[in-house]
Protein backbone atom coordinates (compact mmCIF):
# COMPACT_ATOMS: atom_id res chain seq x y z
CA UNK A 1 0.00 0.00 0.00
CA UNK A 2 2.60 2.44 1.19
CA UNK A 3 5.01 1.13 -2.11
CA UNK A 4 2.16 2.13 -4.07
CA UNK A 5 1.64 5.17 -2.49
CA UNK A 6 4.83 6.51 -2.49
CA UNK A 7 5.75 5.00 -6.48
CA UNK A 8 2.61 5.84 -7.95
CA UNK A 9 2.79 9.79 -7.20
CA UNK A 10 6.68 10.04 -8.49
CA UNK A 11 5.20 8.32 -11.35
CA UNK A 12 2.15 10.41 -12.04
CA UNK A 13 4.46 13.83 -11.61
CA UNK A 14 7.21 11.97 -14.05
CA UNK A 15 4.78 11.26 -16.77
CA UNK A 16 3.37 14.91 -16.44
CA UNK A 17 7.12 16.14 -16.88
CA UNK A 18 7.19 14.15 -20.36
CA UNK A 19 4.03 15.34 -21.92
CA UNK A 20 4.98 18.90 -21.05
CA UNK A 21 8.48 18.92 -22.75
CA UNK A 22 6.44 16.89 -25.71
CA UNK A 23 3.99 19.58 -25.98
CA UNK A 24 6.43 22.27 -25.65
CA UNK A 25 8.61 20.84 -28.64
CA UNK A 26 5.35 20.24 -31.10
CA UNK A 27 4.41 23.57 -30.27
CA UNK A 28 7.81 24.50 -30.92
CA UNK A 29 8.77 22.98 -33.69
CA UNK A 30 6.00 24.32 -36.64
CA UNK A 31 7.07 27.62 -37.25
CA UNK A 32 10.44 27.24 -38.27
CA UNK A 33 9.03 25.05 -41.38
CA UNK A 34 6.11 27.81 -42.52
CA UNK A 35 9.20 29.99 -43.19
CA UNK A 36 10.57 27.85 -46.09
CA UNK A 37 6.77 27.82 -48.04
CA UNK A 38 6.64 31.30 -48.82
CA UNK A 39 8.83 30.88 -51.74
CA UNK A 40 6.37 28.84 -53.73
CA UNK A 41 4.18 31.72 -55.80
CA UNK A 42 6.63 32.12 -58.62
CA UNK A 43 4.77 29.97 -60.85
CA UNK A 44 1.35 31.38 -59.68
CA UNK A 45 3.00 34.51 -60.45
CA UNK A 46 2.90 34.05 -64.28
CA UNK A 47 -0.59 32.52 -64.99
CA UNK A 48 -1.90 35.30 -63.20
CA UNK A 49 -0.26 37.32 -65.98
CA UNK A 50 -2.08 35.55 -68.47
CA UNK A 51 -5.27 35.86 -67.12
CA UNK A 52 -5.31 39.69 -66.53
CA UNK A 53 -5.42 40.59 -71.03
CA UNK A 54 -8.62 37.75 -71.04
CA UNK A 55 -10.65 40.12 -68.69
CA UNK A 56 -9.98 43.39 -70.45
CA UNK A 57 -11.43 43.14 -74.27
CA UNK A 58 -14.67 43.15 -73.41
CA UNK A 59 -14.80 46.97 -71.98
CA UNK A 60 -12.07 47.80 -74.06
CA UNK A 61 -13.77 47.66 -77.79
CA UNK A 62 -16.57 49.64 -76.54
CA UNK A 63 -15.21 52.82 -76.45
CA UNK A 64 -14.07 52.00 -79.64
CA UNK A 65 -17.08 51.18 -81.70
CA UNK A 66 -18.23 54.60 -80.50
CA UNK A 67 -16.17 56.43 -81.93
CA UNK A 68 -17.07 56.70 -85.08
CA UNK A 69 -20.80 56.83 -84.46
CA UNK A 70 -20.01 60.98 -83.98
CA UNK A 71 -18.42 60.87 -87.46
CA UNK A 72 -20.53 59.73 -89.27
CA UNK A 73 -23.54 61.82 -87.83
CA UNK A 74 -21.89 64.77 -88.99
CA UNK A 75 -23.25 64.07 -92.75
CA UNK A 76 -26.62 64.40 -91.46
CA UNK A 77 -26.90 68.30 -91.00
CA UNK A 78 -25.34 67.75 -95.15
CA UNK A 79 -28.44 65.63 -96.23
CA UNK A 80 -30.72 67.89 -94.49
CA UNK A 81 -30.20 70.92 -96.77
CA UNK A 82 -30.98 69.14 -99.58
CA UNK A 83 -34.90 68.37 -98.20
CA UNK A 84 -34.75 72.36 -97.78
CA UNK A 85 -33.36 73.12 -101.07
CA UNK A 86 -36.51 70.90 -103.05
CA UNK A 87 -38.98 72.72 -100.96
CA UNK A 88 -39.30 75.67 -102.72
CA UNK A 89 -39.95 73.52 -106.19
CA UNK A 90 -44.08 73.60 -105.39
CA UNK A 91 -45.16 71.21 -108.72
CA UNK A 92 -45.50 67.44 -107.82
CA UNK A 93 -44.64 67.65 -104.22
CA UNK A 94 -46.10 64.16 -103.19
CA UNK A 95 -43.83 62.07 -106.12
CA UNK A 96 -40.94 64.16 -105.05
CA UNK A 97 -41.51 63.80 -101.35
CA UNK A 98 -41.94 59.68 -101.92
CA UNK A 99 -38.73 59.84 -104.13
CA UNK A 100 -36.66 61.82 -101.27
CA UNK A 101 -37.76 59.66 -98.29
CA UNK A 102 -36.77 57.07 -100.44
CA UNK A 103 -33.47 58.31 -101.12
CA UNK A 104 -32.78 59.50 -97.74
CA UNK A 105 -34.27 55.98 -96.10
CA UNK A 106 -31.53 54.29 -98.47
CA UNK A 107 -28.88 56.79 -97.30
CA UNK A 108 -29.76 55.95 -94.24
CA UNK A 109 -29.33 52.40 -94.60
CA UNK A 110 -26.42 52.49 -96.67
CA UNK A 111 -24.68 54.88 -93.59
CA UNK A 112 -26.01 52.45 -90.79
CA UNK A 113 -24.28 49.80 -92.69
CA UNK A 114 -21.41 51.18 -93.23
CA UNK A 115 -21.66 52.30 -89.40
CA UNK A 116 -22.05 48.93 -88.52
CA UNK A 117 -18.75 47.43 -90.91
CA UNK A 118 -17.08 50.08 -89.13
CA UNK A 119 -17.83 49.34 -85.81
CA UNK A 120 -17.13 45.48 -86.72
CA UNK A 121 -13.95 46.19 -87.97
CA UNK A 122 -12.51 48.07 -85.15
CA UNK A 123 -13.97 45.24 -82.79
CA UNK A 124 -11.92 42.97 -85.15
CA UNK A 125 -9.08 45.30 -84.96
CA UNK A 126 -9.15 45.45 -80.97
CA UNK A 127 -9.22 41.84 -80.78
CA UNK A 128 -6.40 40.74 -82.92
CA UNK A 129 -4.60 43.70 -80.97
CA UNK A 130 -5.15 42.01 -77.66
CA UNK A 131 -4.78 38.93 -78.89
CA UNK A 132 -1.43 39.41 -79.82
CA UNK A 133 -1.05 41.41 -76.92
CA UNK A 134 -1.63 38.82 -75.27
CA UNK A 135 0.60 36.38 -77.39
CA UNK A 136 3.70 38.20 -76.80
CA UNK A 137 2.84 38.73 -72.97
CA UNK A 138 2.86 34.63 -73.10
CA UNK A 139 5.20 34.33 -74.64
CA UNK A 140 7.34 36.55 -72.24
CA UNK A 141 5.88 35.13 -69.29
CA UNK A 142 7.42 31.18 -70.75
CA UNK A 143 10.54 32.65 -72.03
CA UNK A 144 11.14 34.17 -68.51
CA UNK A 145 10.28 30.46 -66.59
CA UNK A 146 12.67 28.87 -68.97
CA UNK A 147 15.67 31.64 -68.40
CA UNK A 148 14.84 30.75 -65.33
CA UNK A 149 15.41 27.44 -65.27
CA UNK A 150 18.23 27.63 -66.73
CA UNK A 151 19.68 30.62 -64.57
CA UNK A 152 19.23 28.28 -61.71
CA UNK A 153 20.83 25.33 -63.76
CA UNK A 154 23.94 27.17 -64.09
CA UNK A 155 24.40 28.61 -60.40
CA UNK A 156 24.29 25.34 -59.81
CA UNK A 157 26.78 24.28 -62.11
CA UNK A 158 28.67 27.18 -60.93
CA UNK A 159 31.54 27.48 -58.77
CA UNK A 160 33.16 30.82 -58.43
CA UNK A 161 37.02 31.18 -58.27
CA UNK A 162 38.70 32.42 -54.82
CA UNK A 163 39.80 35.47 -56.70
CA UNK A 164 36.29 36.12 -57.80
CA UNK A 165 35.31 39.63 -56.44
CA UNK A 166 32.36 41.68 -56.12
CA UNK A 167 32.00 44.10 -59.27
CA UNK A 168 33.45 41.78 -61.55
CA UNK A 169 31.30 40.71 -64.35
CA UNK A 170 31.42 38.57 -67.88
CA UNK A 171 29.52 38.15 -70.67
CA UNK A 172 29.22 35.14 -72.37
CA UNK A 173 27.55 34.62 -75.83
CA UNK A 174 25.84 30.61 -75.21
CA UNK A 175 24.82 29.01 -78.58
CA UNK A 176 22.16 26.68 -78.40
CA UNK A 177 20.71 23.68 -80.64
CA UNK A 178 16.50 23.27 -80.25
CA UNK A 179 17.10 20.38 -78.18
CA UNK A 180 18.95 22.75 -75.71
CA UNK A 181 22.48 21.32 -76.45
CA UNK A 182 25.00 23.96 -75.73
CA UNK A 183 26.91 24.13 -78.93
CA UNK A 184 29.17 27.22 -78.49
CA UNK A 185 30.32 29.20 -75.55
CA UNK A 186 32.31 31.99 -75.88
CA UNK A 187 33.52 35.13 -73.65
CA UNK A 188 31.86 38.23 -75.24
CA UNK A 189 33.13 41.00 -72.48
CA UNK A 190 35.90 39.59 -69.88
CA UNK A 191 35.69 40.41 -66.55
CA UNK A 192 39.28 40.86 -66.34
CA UNK A 193 40.22 37.97 -64.56
CA UNK A 194 40.89 34.78 -66.35
CA UNK A 195 39.70 32.72 -64.15
CA UNK A 196 36.46 34.30 -63.44
CA UNK A 197 35.75 34.19 -66.91
CA UNK A 198 37.17 30.70 -67.23
CA UNK A 199 35.09 29.13 -64.37
CA UNK A 200 31.83 30.73 -65.63
CA UNK A 201 32.33 29.24 -69.11
CA UNK A 202 32.77 25.92 -67.00
CA UNK A 203 29.62 26.33 -65.89
CA UNK A 204 27.83 26.67 -69.12
CA UNK A 205 29.87 23.79 -70.02
CA UNK A 206 29.07 21.89 -66.72
CA UNK A 207 25.38 22.55 -67.00
CA UNK A 208 25.38 21.01 -70.76
CA UNK A 209 21.64 20.86 -71.31
CA UNK A 210 19.10 23.37 -71.06
CA UNK A 211 14.99 22.94 -71.18
CA UNK A 212 14.03 25.10 -73.82
CA UNK A 213 10.53 25.70 -75.14
CA UNK A 214 8.82 23.99 -77.69
CA UNK A 215 7.78 26.67 -79.88
CA UNK A 216 10.42 27.34 -82.31
CA UNK A 217 9.47 30.60 -83.20
CA UNK A 218 10.41 31.71 -79.76
CA UNK A 219 13.16 29.44 -79.29
CA UNK A 220 14.66 31.18 -82.30
CA UNK A 221 14.21 34.74 -80.90
CA UNK A 222 15.22 34.24 -77.37
CA UNK A 223 17.45 30.84 -77.25
CA UNK A 224 19.59 30.29 -79.98
CA UNK A 225 21.89 32.96 -79.07
CA UNK A 226 21.82 33.87 -75.40
CA UNK A 227 23.95 36.82 -73.72
CA UNK A 228 24.90 35.61 -70.09
CA UNK A 229 26.02 37.77 -67.73
CA UNK A 230 27.45 36.39 -64.92
CA UNK A 231 28.56 38.91 -61.69
CA UNK A 232 29.62 36.59 -58.25
CA UNK A 233 26.99 38.64 -56.11
CA UNK A 234 24.20 36.73 -57.74
CA UNK A 235 25.18 33.77 -55.59
CA UNK A 236 26.28 35.56 -52.16
CA UNK A 237 22.63 35.78 -51.48
CA UNK B 1 8.52 21.51 -49.52
CA UNK B 2 4.49 20.24 -48.80
CA UNK B 3 5.77 17.72 -46.19
CA UNK B 4 5.56 18.77 -42.71
CA UNK B 5 8.78 17.65 -40.98
CA UNK B 6 7.30 17.11 -37.28
CA UNK B 7 9.14 16.02 -34.80
CA UNK B 8 6.85 12.61 -34.31
CA UNK B 9 7.51 12.29 -38.25
CA UNK B 10 11.07 12.40 -37.75
CA UNK B 11 11.01 9.38 -34.68
CA UNK B 12 8.66 7.32 -37.36
CA UNK B 13 11.01 7.19 -39.88
CA UNK B 14 14.12 6.68 -37.95
CA UNK B 15 15.77 3.49 -38.50
CA UNK B 16 14.97 0.57 -35.73
CA UNK B 17 18.08 0.56 -33.82
CA UNK B 18 17.88 4.71 -33.57
CA UNK B 19 14.06 3.40 -32.12
CA UNK B 20 14.84 1.27 -29.56
CA UNK B 21 18.13 3.72 -28.70
CA UNK B 22 15.37 6.87 -28.35
CA UNK B 23 12.77 3.99 -26.42
CA UNK B 24 15.33 3.22 -24.25
CA UNK B 25 15.99 7.12 -23.69
CA UNK B 26 12.31 7.72 -23.64
CA UNK B 27 12.12 4.63 -20.49
CA UNK B 28 15.59 5.52 -18.70
CA UNK B 29 14.26 9.58 -18.33
CA UNK B 30 10.47 8.82 -17.37
CA UNK B 31 12.28 5.91 -14.77
CA UNK B 32 14.85 8.86 -13.53
CA UNK B 33 12.30 11.73 -13.11
CA UNK B 34 10.26 9.13 -11.16
CA UNK B 35 13.04 8.71 -8.51
CA UNK B 36 14.04 12.18 -8.37
CA UNK B 37 10.43 12.57 -7.22
CA UNK B 38 10.12 9.83 -5.14
CA UNK B 39 13.76 10.62 -3.68
CA UNK B 40 12.53 14.39 -3.46
CA UNK B 41 9.48 13.51 -1.43
CA UNK B 42 11.55 11.25 0.88
CA UNK B 43 14.43 13.21 1.71
CA UNK B 44 11.79 16.19 2.36
CA UNK B 45 10.38 13.81 4.78
CA UNK B 46 13.32 12.65 6.51
CA UNK B 47 14.56 15.93 7.05
CA UNK B 48 11.47 16.64 8.71
CA UNK B 49 11.36 13.97 10.91
CA UNK B 50 14.66 14.64 12.07
CA UNK B 51 13.61 18.44 13.29
CA UNK B 52 10.97 16.97 15.06
CA UNK B 53 12.43 13.90 16.53
CA UNK B 54 14.80 16.60 18.04
CA UNK B 55 12.78 19.00 19.00
CA UNK B 56 10.97 16.30 21.22
CA UNK B 57 14.20 14.48 22.03
CA UNK B 58 16.57 18.07 23.27
CA UNK B 59 12.74 19.19 25.43
CA UNK B 60 13.60 17.52 28.24
CA UNK B 61 11.96 14.36 28.13
CA UNK B 62 12.83 11.35 30.00
CA UNK B 63 14.53 8.66 27.32
CA UNK B 64 13.20 5.80 29.03
CA UNK B 65 9.06 7.24 28.07
CA UNK B 66 10.55 8.28 25.02
CA UNK B 67 11.60 4.77 24.02
CA UNK B 68 8.61 2.77 25.39
CA UNK B 69 6.47 5.52 23.10
CA UNK B 70 8.71 4.69 19.91
CA UNK B 71 8.72 1.00 20.44
CA UNK B 72 5.54 0.27 19.88
CA UNK B 73 5.10 2.06 16.27
CA UNK B 74 6.07 0.40 13.26
CA UNK B 75 6.50 2.96 11.13
CA UNK B 76 10.06 4.87 12.22
CA UNK B 77 11.56 7.55 10.43
CA UNK B 78 15.34 7.43 10.22
CA UNK B 79 16.17 9.13 13.24
CA UNK B 80 14.18 7.37 15.59
CA UNK B 81 14.83 4.16 14.37
CA UNK B 82 18.51 4.75 15.80
CA UNK B 83 17.31 6.04 18.85
CA UNK B 84 15.15 3.16 19.41
CA UNK B 85 18.16 0.76 18.33
CA UNK B 86 20.71 2.65 21.04
CA UNK B 87 18.50 2.72 23.83
CA UNK B 88 17.29 -1.16 23.38
CA UNK B 89 20.70 -2.03 23.27
CA UNK B 90 21.57 -0.31 26.19
CA UNK B 91 18.64 -1.57 28.11
CA UNK B 92 19.32 -5.13 27.22
CA UNK B 93 23.39 -4.76 28.07
CA UNK B 94 22.53 -3.06 31.35
CA UNK B 95 20.22 -5.84 32.35
CA UNK B 96 22.94 -8.17 32.46
CA UNK B 97 24.52 -8.46 35.62
CA UNK B 98 28.36 -8.02 35.67
CA UNK B 99 28.07 -5.94 32.61
CA UNK B 100 30.91 -3.15 33.36
CA UNK B 101 30.75 0.45 31.25
CA UNK B 102 33.57 -0.25 28.76
CA UNK B 103 31.06 -3.20 27.62
CA UNK B 104 28.04 -1.63 27.44
CA UNK B 105 28.79 1.20 25.66
CA UNK B 106 30.72 -0.91 22.82
CA UNK B 107 27.46 -2.54 22.25
CA UNK B 108 25.15 0.34 22.08
CA UNK B 109 28.05 2.20 19.74
CA UNK B 110 27.99 -1.27 17.43
CA UNK B 111 24.02 -0.61 17.37
CA UNK B 112 23.85 2.45 16.56
CA UNK B 113 26.01 2.23 14.05
CA UNK B 114 24.44 -0.58 12.15
CA UNK B 115 21.08 1.52 12.65
CA UNK B 116 22.63 4.35 11.01
CA UNK B 117 24.37 2.25 8.28
CA UNK B 118 21.14 0.84 7.44
CA UNK B 119 19.31 4.38 7.33
CA UNK B 120 22.40 5.66 5.21
CA UNK B 121 21.35 2.61 2.39
CA UNK B 122 17.47 3.67 2.90
CA UNK B 123 18.24 7.51 2.02
CA UNK B 124 20.49 6.30 -0.41
CA UNK B 125 18.36 3.92 -2.83
CA UNK B 126 18.50 4.76 -6.48
CA UNK B 127 20.75 7.44 -6.30
CA UNK B 128 23.32 5.19 -7.75
CA UNK B 129 20.30 4.81 -10.74
CA UNK B 130 20.45 8.51 -11.36
CA UNK B 131 23.98 8.55 -11.59
CA UNK B 132 24.04 5.59 -14.24
CA UNK B 133 21.23 7.34 -16.24
CA UNK B 134 23.40 10.97 -16.05
CA UNK B 135 26.60 9.63 -16.97
CA UNK B 136 25.64 7.05 -19.64
CA UNK B 137 22.94 8.32 -21.18
CA UNK B 138 24.84 11.42 -23.21
CA UNK B 139 26.16 8.33 -24.82
CA UNK B 140 23.66 6.21 -25.78
CA UNK B 141 22.26 8.88 -27.47
CA UNK B 142 25.51 9.92 -29.25
CA UNK B 143 25.16 6.26 -30.39
CA UNK B 144 21.88 6.34 -31.91
CA UNK B 145 23.15 9.76 -33.83
CA UNK B 146 26.29 8.34 -35.10
CA UNK B 147 24.50 5.28 -36.18
CA UNK B 148 21.72 7.37 -37.78
CA UNK B 149 23.73 9.45 -39.65
CA UNK B 150 26.43 6.85 -40.79
CA UNK B 151 23.21 5.24 -42.63
CA UNK B 152 22.36 8.92 -44.09
CA UNK B 153 25.67 8.90 -45.72
CA UNK B 154 25.62 5.74 -46.83
CA UNK B 155 22.16 6.61 -48.59
CA UNK B 156 23.78 9.72 -50.13
CA UNK B 157 26.11 7.03 -51.95
CA UNK B 158 23.58 5.60 -54.01
CA UNK B 159 22.56 9.24 -55.17
CA UNK B 160 23.56 10.90 -58.08
CA UNK B 161 22.85 14.01 -57.43
CA UNK B 162 24.20 14.84 -53.63
CA UNK B 163 21.46 17.44 -51.97
CA UNK B 164 21.60 19.16 -48.65
CA UNK B 165 17.95 18.30 -48.87
CA UNK B 166 18.40 14.46 -49.03
CA UNK B 167 20.90 14.40 -45.99
CA UNK B 168 19.68 16.61 -43.58
CA UNK B 169 16.22 14.67 -42.24
CA UNK B 170 18.45 12.18 -42.01
CA UNK B 171 20.71 14.24 -39.89
CA UNK B 172 17.86 15.39 -37.91
CA UNK B 173 16.72 12.85 -37.31
CA UNK B 174 19.33 11.02 -35.71
CA UNK B 175 20.03 14.40 -33.81
CA UNK B 176 17.05 13.64 -32.33
CA UNK B 177 18.21 10.66 -30.08
CA UNK B 178 21.48 13.05 -28.66
CA UNK B 179 18.40 15.47 -28.06
CA UNK B 180 16.45 12.60 -26.00
CA UNK B 181 19.95 11.74 -23.98
CA UNK B 182 20.86 14.66 -22.81
CA UNK B 183 17.40 15.57 -21.73
CA UNK B 184 17.35 12.21 -20.09
CA UNK B 185 20.90 12.76 -18.63
CA UNK B 186 20.91 16.71 -17.61
CA UNK B 187 17.66 16.19 -14.43
CA UNK B 188 19.31 13.15 -13.74
CA UNK B 189 22.81 14.63 -12.57
CA UNK B 190 21.54 17.78 -11.32
CA UNK B 191 19.36 15.34 -8.97
CA UNK B 192 22.03 13.28 -8.15
CA UNK B 193 24.40 15.82 -7.05
CA UNK B 194 21.37 17.76 -5.31
CA UNK B 195 20.07 14.68 -3.46
CA UNK B 196 23.90 12.94 -2.44
CA UNK B 197 24.52 16.12 -1.15
CA UNK B 198 21.62 16.30 0.98
CA UNK B 199 22.14 12.93 2.19
CA UNK B 200 25.28 13.79 3.35
CA UNK B 201 23.65 16.45 5.24
CA UNK B 202 20.96 13.82 6.64
CA UNK B 203 24.25 11.39 7.75
CA UNK B 204 26.25 13.77 8.99
CA UNK B 205 23.05 15.20 11.32
CA UNK B 206 22.43 11.43 12.24
CA UNK B 207 26.00 10.51 13.70
CA UNK B 208 25.77 13.69 15.55
CA UNK B 209 23.35 12.33 17.40
CA UNK B 210 24.48 9.41 17.69
CA UNK B 211 27.53 10.50 19.61
CA UNK B 212 25.25 12.70 21.53
CA UNK B 213 23.03 9.69 22.54
CA UNK B 214 26.17 7.65 23.34
CA UNK B 215 27.89 10.40 25.49
CA UNK B 216 24.41 10.72 27.81
CA UNK B 217 24.05 6.93 28.01
CA UNK B 218 27.89 6.80 28.94
CA UNK B 219 26.82 9.11 31.50
CA UNK B 220 23.89 6.69 32.70
CA UNK B 221 25.72 3.53 32.65
CA UNK B 222 28.81 5.30 34.59
CA UNK B 223 26.03 6.73 37.07
CA UNK B 224 24.50 3.01 37.51
CA UNK B 225 28.33 1.55 38.04
CA UNK B 226 28.46 3.92 40.64
CA UNK B 227 25.46 3.69 42.30
CA UNK B 228 26.39 -0.69 42.62
CA UNK B 229 29.33 -0.63 43.41
CA UNK B 230 28.72 2.35 46.35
Amino acid sequence: MTLLRDQFLPLVLALAVHAAAVLALVGGFQPEREISQVIKPKIVNSTLLVLEPKAKPAPAPKPRAQEPAPAPAKPKPVTKPTPVASKPKPDPEAIRREAEARIQEQKERLRQERLKRLAEQSFADALAAESDAMDTADDDAVALSYQQGIMQLIVANWSRPPSARNGMQARLLVELVPTGEVVGVSVVESSGNGAFDRSAEQAVRKAHRFEVPKDPALFEEKFRRMYLLFQPEDLLR
Amino acid sequence: MPEQLSIFELISNASLLVQIVMGLLMLASVASWMMIFQRWFFLRRASRDMERFEDHFWSGIDLRQLYTELDGGDDLSGIESVFVAGFREFTRMSEQVGADTEAIMQGVQRAMRVAVNREEERLERSLPFLATVGSTSPYVGLFGTVWGIMNSFRSLANMSQATLASVAPGISEALVATAMGLFAAIPAVIGYNRFSARVDVLMNRYEVFSDELTSILQRAAHARTQTKGG
